[in-house]
């Protein structure tokens, strides 16, 4: 993919370009907002990453010029200040993701893949299906091979969560994020008491394991189930 | 001396001082005024008096009698003694020995010769005692003049003595307002100065400079309250992170030490990362705690149901209770709303749950609450563990505050700070009960109806 990175910290803009052109996609660095918007509003990119806080021009302040000139570019925003004022307020501005520095790389790679295959809204699918898991999303009912499953509603959540990704990787944070709204870290793994929930649940009767562990980093449905 | 002009002391006293005075001066001018009107009253009907016993003398005797009496009276040598003159109907004076032209009639000012002062004036009357004969009796105000005299010097000595009494009075007054407060400004200056612990003296008398010192002294203690705990938890910060930063640095240096092992260097390299995330996390309760304090999130309030969180809650944590090895019961009424952040409200339940499960043994049971009690809902977590001392309770939800046990196990001691945070950003409180044996925590809301967001 190709993304652009704004971010005025020499450092940290580094760090992020090396990380995604090592898993493959296309990067450009600028280091103040005014070019930004200028580069987003000029060229075609898959997904921007912007600073919140950058010289000319604030992240939260591009993301509303590109959408109100309709330019619907996947943003993800990077910022130092984890306050929830400003998340609300970088969301409310049209931004994709929110992402508090500092972040493990794996955490915005995650997000970074999961915004740039975002659907349209309109194209909200009411089945999921993957590797011979179906689910019913109206119906809140899952089966593997055939075999109904009955899960609780925090492990559908789960489980939609990780069909929606069709194999990439979920992150436990963004699990804590979308499934249970928390943008904080317990101390207690409630992901992970789920996803060892979910797993029992899938796998019952010795199938192939459904859900794979990328240790470190987060989840993801399994390729050789 | 006192510097008079800028000196507010002062201008109280001698503005009072400057009052008194005029007061005074102008209740002696009344008196004065007074007295001085009576008697000229007095000195008419005196006056007039006489005429009429002159005229009946006139009456009974005759211009002859008249005469008799009028030479009889000048006769007498007193301060008191009156004046005398009997006019033709020509003008001509025909007795006595006033020496003033033939008089109207009635009352009034006259003017006259002085056979030895001169001009001067008199109050006389002049009256008919027949057909063209004019009787004048008049007195020349002297002993009235003397009587003034008097009282205006003696009211003039008063009037000094007493002034100089009220400036010296103004003078011990300004003297003592600025004492006063001269002692609150000295002690701000100590404090300024750097003596924090100077407070402003107050004395038995509980006047109003009493109770200024004393609102200041307990500002004072608060403030310094305050900065207390702003130096503990600057050096609690600085102890906390000493730890982990201290293992980050030993292991980084063991890595430093064996490079050749590759496997080795992925193994240190991830405890270090490990070591850095507790310092971020420290740091994230720490400004979490900050922001819940500002009040800031208020205006992003929303209508919660307190009983759809709770069952999330109780939906997420059972297994992760149970696999503990602790049992987890809850008994939620429904339809609990409160206007609040649900996400915040859910961490402080959190944190309450967490607390129940990390700080007691294994078999333990946790109830999770949440009822309407009166005008407010309640959030309980109370558990059978050991507990928490009760004298401890004020302490354990101060930042870094953490029971001696619980020193080995892992958290910083702001969970329950941040609890408390929280209950007050939403109105409430935490409260803390002993259950003899386990702790019970209660986060108090007040309550709202689900019609008014």
């Amino acid at each position: 993919m190709r993304i652009l990175i704004a971010e005025d910290d020499l450092d940290t803009a580094e760090f992020v370009e090396r990380g995604l052109v090592e898993i493959g996609h296309t990067a450009t660095v600028v280091a103040n907002g005014s070019e930004a918007w200028m580069r987003l509003s000029t060229e075609e990119f898959d997904i921007a990453i912007l600073d919140r806080m950058l010289p000319a021009l604030d992240g939260v302040s591009i993301v509303r010029r590109l959408r109100a000139a309709e330019i619907q570019t996947p943003v993800v925003i990077l910022t130092a200040l984890g306050r929830i004022n400003d998340r609300v307020e970088g969301l409310e501005a049209g931004a994709d993701d929110y992402l508090v520095k500092p972040f493990a790389f794996s955490e915005l790679a995650a997000r970074v893949a999961a915004v740039g295959r975002r659907k349209p809204i309109q194209s909200q699918p009411t089945r999921l299906e993957y590797r011979g898991i179906e689910i019913d999303l109206l119906r809140r009912e899952v089966r593997r091979d055939g075999t109904a499953i009955v899960l609780q509603p925090r492990e559908f959540r789960v489980l939609e969560e990780l069909m929606n990704e069709g194999g990439k990787i979920v992150t436990r944070t963004m699990l804590l994020e979308r499934v249970w709204n928390y943008h904080f870290d317990p101390r207690t793994n409630i992901v992970e008491t789920h996803i060892s929930h979910l797993r029992a649940k899938l796998n019952e009767g010795g199938k192939p394991d459904a859900i794979e562990t990328v240790r470190g980093v987060g989840y993801r449905m399994s390729d050789r189930a | 001396m006192p510097r008079w002009r800028s000196s507010a002391a002062y201008r109280i006293a001698f503005t009072n001082f400057v009052a008194f005075a005029a007061g005074l001066a102008l209740l002696g001018v009344v008196v004065f005024a007074v007295m001085h009107i009576a008697f000229m009253r007095e000195l008419d009907s005196t006056i007039s008096d006489e005429a009429q016993t002159l005229v009946d003398e006139y009456k009974v005797g005759g211009s002859r009698e008249l005469k008799e009496a009028i030479a009889e009276r000048e006769m007498v040598t007193s301060p008191t003694r009156m004046m005398y003159a009997v006019y033709a109907p020509d003008g001509r004076r025909i007795a006595g020995s006033l020496n003033s032209p033939r008089p109207s009639l009635g009352i009034h000012d006259i003017t006259f010769v002085d056979p030895h002062e001169g001009p001067d004036s008199a109050r006389g009357i002049g009256i008919d005692v027949s057909r063209g004969e004019r009787l004048l009796v008049a007195d020349d105000r002297e002993w009235i003049e003397r009587i003034d005299a008097t009282v205006i010097g003696v009211f003039v000595i008063a009037f000094l003595a007493a002034c100089g009494v009220a400036f010296g009075g103004a003078l011990v007054l300004g003297g003592y307002l600025q004492r006063r407060l001269h002692a609150i400004s000295r002690s701000a200056e100590a404090i300024i100065g750097g003596d924090i612990r100077t407070r402003v003296p107050v004395s038995n008398s509980h006047d109003e400079f009493d109770q200024v010192a004393a609102t200041l002294n307990r500002m004072l203690d608060r403030i310094e309250g305050l900065l207390e705990n702003l130096r503990q938890v600057s050096s609690d910060i600085a102890h906390d992170l000493r730890t982990p930063l201290a293992r980050l640095r030993n292991s980084l240096e063991r890595g430093l030490a064996d490079k050749g092992d590759a496997n080795h260097a992925a193994a240190v390299l991830e405890d270090a990362l490990q070591r850095v995330d507790e310092v971020l996390s420290l740091f994230a309760a720490i400004l979490r705690i900050a922001e819940v304090e500002s009040g800031e999130t208020i205006r992003l309030f929303k209508l919660v149901d307190v009983s759809e969180l709770v069952t999330g809650l109780v939906e997420s944590y059972g297994a992760a209770i149970e696999e503990s090895g602790r049992t987890l019961v809850s008994s939620i009424e429904p339809d609990l709303v409160v206007i609040g952040d649900s996400e915040l409200l859910a961490q402080a339940a959190i944190n309450l749950i967490e607390n129940a499960q990390q700080h007691t043994p294994a078999g333990t049971l946790i109830r999770l609450t949440a009822v309407s009690a009166g005008p407010h809902v309640c959030i309980q977590v109370a558990d059978t563990g050991p507990g928490i001392p009760k004298r401890e309770f004020s302490r354990v939800v101060k930042r870094f505050a953490r029971l001696d046990r619980s020193r080995s196990t892992s958290g910083y001691g702001l969970g329950l700070s941040l609890v408390g945070a929280i209950a007050k950003l939403h109105g409430g409180q935490l409260q803390l009960k002993d259950l003899d044996p386990g702790l019970s925590a209660i986060i108090e809301l007040p309550a709202t109806s689900q019609t008014s967001p």
